[in-house]
């Protein structure tokens, strides 16, 4: 049993004791028909598969992806600890070779969890992947990752946090945010100047399936991993671009799904939405897993078609546009950058604002961010940021910050100037909480 | 009065057992060609010992009979015929290539494809082989597909069809599917020893119910066995565990690992609360998943008997223990060392001539201080042992949780005891307490501890409940029974329909009175649109396992 060597690591973990509210997409029910088809089809028997509880993530894994106004520990339920915990598992079943592959399969979801938390929005609270992600940097010196957001909704809580780093490559391709929540995810939403190009939005037309989604993929997406050469492929796999989501309105079937995941070959897969949980998910599951698996998936087809409807000319237009589009911006990405930095102040600073809706708490966030990059040119040091932030209609009422998040290899000036202006805003006391983050050792400090 | 017969690979052993006491024990060589025989004779030695088996309440045989047929493979293949749907290529995972059939289940019962019975008829007329098994994927959920195939296979000829949703009510279509094809290739043999044990035991004045012991470690009688005649294998293993439960060898307080050392394999089988710990799926059988139910164990090929051997790397001295049995230990008159004769020379125990052993080992270490040398070999067979249970504490590990309370509150097995049963190698297990820091403890009485394991066990009878009640309607599965839900319906009324249908069966099958209790219950809200829909429970509940008595003491005669 031990010498045989697993394909495929499989963390299942349902929660059948979560759920956001009774009625919501998010409730105990969501994965159980899964798991009943996970079961009956035999999959936790195949050679194949190893399975792996998941456990408690730590609140520093939490917080190496997070600052959480008050805290984070405040904002989530044990839960998301589970859930988290699921992912930091499947990572390392991958790195210490235990599998080739994991599968993370486990709720609640993350994507759309920004840095900053002041609750829950599009059913996320902390952001799975990204605590993930600075896991595998931290516990294993990972530098080059790439996260393929498959989910129908623009995963902006990911983009955010990967939004400063040229060394995580952000694709997500989505139904249009003209469309569907959360409204993001547009093209020329492609990174800060350090890291412009590393994020890469394509938006595509409602109705589109199975061929319109294979075409982006082996005509764009296969040739930007493959430029990119990431050390590790994380696919965010939300499963509603499924022609039976109730919450959206794309036509990809549990084939198109497997045959994605196949080509994709990601090395860690994470659950996100997907929320036809009798008609789509059992079967997209089943897919993904026997594709990870290196198993035969031909024969996973859901039972009724009947909703399926055409793909039409308009999809097949909007793949071509994006086709050129994104290619020509990922391509021209590090041009592009060296001409933004060049065009920064000799502060060297970045800044942009942001309004941040959160539909389930019905929470209003503002925020100002700044990219504080190194003006000392100490090697490897990507600086600091700020973050300004008031929210109103929060659980704990109206609130405000000032944050300040140290990036990994931050050198002593710049940790110096970051604490510097956490103390001055401390002084000024013009915020609720003044909370300085540092990243690498995944601590948030209140002045 | 109780009756335990139980069929071991060298001997055949019979006990008597009354209130708790031992009133005879008697082995006879174990007759591989008709294993009927040696059971005779060990019975007849027992009665001769006890005397008339007045107020005989139950006989028990545990035999190889099933599990050996099924090894050798000699059985004629039975016919297979399976409705897949959608899902995992299922070529390779059953042991004969099934006839495929259009038709399928969805994951809540629906039918999504009718059935086409066509291809059934066209294969009846070309192979009408005795016996069958029909199986459908979520058949657990909605047995009509099955049931209209195993009503054409019967009326086409077939003696007997074995449906995947009788075999268990739980998910995993392929492990039903294996189990009533297992049970289809296996019925016609075992019901002929069925039959003939019976009549044997007819003409002895032999008029109380005969049961056979299953891997499950409980009992059923011989008619209700024919119903799933798979079952019965792997009963060996099962009745050790139980004979160690008689024994009253595992304090109940703590969780602990028991250890059956016999001459050639290790038993190993984990205890929680006094009883040992079933396992989660089903027994593998000629390497086909079944979904016959066992305990949590492993037998591993090191024993008293287990040869020695050593091999130079470097000039460092390595010990093997094992695989291959070449005993008895040369103390007691064997050729060469063996583990047995290790544990000697360690000082771990002490049996037939210590001086023969030393000589043994010198033949292995020349030259070497043979005591020294001796711990490093049982060192070696400790180190196989702990492997192996850490094995399984993994595979424990990783049964799955489903819930955010069982992550928080954990389900983690820590032994916290060692319990030793078997033949003279109990040192071995005293030196793996050492080496794992845990209490040993080990039961008076144990040479025929699988006999009283078999005389004791409880009958075991296992049902789920499914109600969904958006469709309307419940399903026991085992039963085939899919009935208009009563109303109104909830988890007490759940729990009273299956406790009513196990009762039942307990009445048809004449078995003596016994609690029944829930195994896994789940309950879960459907919605649909954001509106309620309905509920679906899912309840499993069964006999209380168990044995009927623990030993309280051996008053009577011994024929070894």
């Amino acid at each position: 049993m031990t010498d045989e060597k697993k394909t495929l690591g499989l963390v299942f973990f349902p929660a059948f004791d979560w759920m956001i509210s009774p009625a919501h997409p998010e409730r105990q029910e969501r994965l159980l028909y899964t798991r009943d088809q996970l079961e009956e089809e035999g999959l936790f028997d195949l050679p194949q598969i190893r399975e792996y509880r998941p456990r408690l993530a730590a609140i520093e894994d939490l917080q190496r992806a997070h600052v959480g106004v008050p805290s984070v520990d405040k904002l989530v339920t044990r839960a998301h600890y589970v859930s988290a915990g699921g992912c930091l598992v499947a990572a390392d079943a991958v790195m210490k070779k235990e599998v080739e592959r994991a599968f993370a399969l486990v709720r609640p979801p993350g994507h759309h969890a920004m840095r900053v938390v002041h609750g829950i929005r599009g059913f996320c609270t902390v952001n799975i992947e990204a605590i993930m992600a600075e896991y595998l940097r931290t516990k294993y010196n990972v530098k080059k990752i790439a996260v393929v957001d498959t989910d129908v909704h623009h995963g902006d809580g990911s983009q955010d946090i990967f939004y400063h780093d040229p060394d995580t490559l952000y694709i997500s391709f989505h139904q249009d945010g003209r469309t569907l929540y959360p409204g993001s995810g547009f093209l020329d939403e492609a990174g800060s100047p350090l890291a412009w190009g590393t994020t890469v939005n394509l938006p595509l037309q409602p109705r589109t399936g199975d061929r319109g989604l294979h075409t982006l993929y082996d005509n764009l997406i296969a040739h930007i991993l493959e430029d990119f050469q990431p050390e590790l492929i994380i696919n965010s796999a939300g499963q509603d671009n499924h022609f039976s989501d109730p919450l959206a309105s794309m036509q990809v079937t549990a084939q198109g799904y497997a045959r994605l995941a196949d080509k994709l070959k990601a090395d860690i897969a994470v659950l996100e939405g997907g929320y036809s949980i009798e008609s789509a998910l059992p079967y997209v599951n089943t897919g993904i897993i026997l594709a990870m698996a290196g198993l035969d998936y031909s024969k996973v087809v859901e039972p009724d078609l009947s909703g399926l409807g055409r793909e039409d000319e308009r999809c097949d237009q909007r793949v071509r546009q994006l086709i050129t589009a994104a290619g020509e911006l990922y391509f021209n990405r590090k041009e592009e950058s060296a001409r933004q930095m060049a065009r920064l102040g000799s502060d060297k600073v970045w800044a942009r604002r942001k309004h941040i809706y959160y539909d389930e708490e019905g929470i209003r966030e503002e925020q100002q961010e700044a990219v504080h990059y190194c003006r000392y040119d100490s090697d490897g040091c990507r600086g600091y940021l700020t973050i300004l932030t008031a929210a109103a209609g929060t659980r704990f009422g109206d609130q405000s910050a000032f944050i300040v998040c140290i990036t990994r290899n931050c050198c002593a000036r710049c940790r110096e100037a970051a604490y510097d202006e956490a103390l001055r805003e401390k002084k000024r006391s013009k915020v609720q909480y003044v909370l300085v983050q540092d990243i690498a050792a995944g601590t948030v400090e209140a002045l | 009065m109780l009756l335990g017969l139980d069929v071991g690979g060298t001997f055949t052993d019979a006990v008597i057992i009354e209130k708790g006491q031992v009133l005879a024990q008697a082995k006879a060589p174990t007759t591989h060609a008709d294993v009927l025989e040696g059971i005779l004779n060990a019975l007849d030695k027992a009665t001769a010992l006890a005397g008339q088996l007045k107020n005989l309440e139950r006989a028990v045989i545990s035999s190889t009979i099933v599990t050996n047929a099924l090894a050798e493979g000699k059985l004629p293949p039975a016919f297979l015929a399976v409705c897949c749907g959608p899902g995992m290529n299922t070529a390779g995972k059953f042991p004969v290539a099934p006839l495929q059939l259009k038709g399928c289940v969805d994951h809540r019962g629906k039918i999504t494809a009718p059935i086409d019975l066509a291809p059934l008829a066209r294969a009846n007329s070309i192979a009408p082989a005795a016996n069958a098994a029909v199986s459908c994927k979520f058949g657990v959920r909605q047995p009509l597909l099955e049931r209209q195939m195993a009503q054409a296979l019967l009326q086409a000829g077939r003696r007997k069809v074995f449906l995947g949703s009788e075999a268990s009510g739980e998910l995993n279509f392929i492990r039903r599917t294996n189990s009533a094809y297992f049970s289809a290739q296996v019925c016609d043999l075992f019901r002929t020893f069925c039959s003939r044990a019976e009549k044997a035991l007819a003409e002895r004045q032999i008029k109380a119910p005969v049961h056979i012991l299953k891997a499950d470690g409980g009992t059923l009688p011989l008619a209700a066995a024919l119903e799933q005649p798979v079952e019965a294998v792997f009963t060996g293993p099962a009745a050790s565990v139980l004979g160690i439960e008689a024994l009253g060898a595992v304090d109940e307080e703590r969780p602990g690992i028991s250890l059956d050392v016999g001459g050639t394999t290790t038993d190993i089988a984990f205890w929680q609360g006094g009883r040992p710990l079933a396992a989660r799926r089903g027994a593998v059988i000629n390497g086909y998943n079944t979904a016959v139910r066992s305990f949590h164990m492993r037998s591993i090929p090191l024993g008293g008997d287990s040869k020695l051997s050593v091999s130079l790397v470097n000039g460092e001295r390595f010990y093997f223990v094992g695989p291959q049995r070449v005993g008895p230990a040369a103390a007691v008159g064997g050729e060469a060392a063996t583990l047995g004769d290790a544990l000697i020379a360690a000082g771990y125990i002490s049996f037939g001539d210590a001086a023969r052993s030393h000589k043994a080992l010198a033949a292995l270490c020349p030259g070497l201080d043979i005591k020294e040398e001796a711990k490093k070999i049982v060192a070696t067979a400790v180190a196989k042992l702990r492997g192996v249970i850490d094995e399984m504490l993994a595979e424990w590990a990783r049964q799955p949780v489903y819930t955010v309370d069982d992550i928080v509150k954990g389900t983690e097995f820590r032994p916290r005891q060692l319990i030793g049963v078997g033949g003279g190698s109990l040192g071995l297990i005293k030196a793996l307490g050492e080496a794992m820091d845990l209490p040993v403890s080990i039961p008076q009485g144990a040479m025929v501890a699988n006999a009283i394991g078999a005389a004791l066990a409880r009958p075991t009878l296992s049902a789920g409940l499914r109600a969904d009640t958006t469709e309307g309607h419940y399903i026991i599965p085992e039963s085939g029974e899919r009935k208009p839900l009563p109303r109104p319906f909830n988890r007490k009324a759940a729990e009273e329909l299956l406790d009513r249908w196990l009762h039942e069966q307990v009445a048809t099958w004449q078995l003596a009175e016994q609690e029944t209790e829930v195994i896994s219950a789940e309950h879960f809200r459907t919605i649909h649109g954001y509106y309620d829909t309905g509920d679906i429970f899912d309840l499993r509940m069964q006999l209380k396992p168990g044995i009927l008595q623990k030993v309280a003491g051996f008053s009577g005669e011994v024929a070894l």
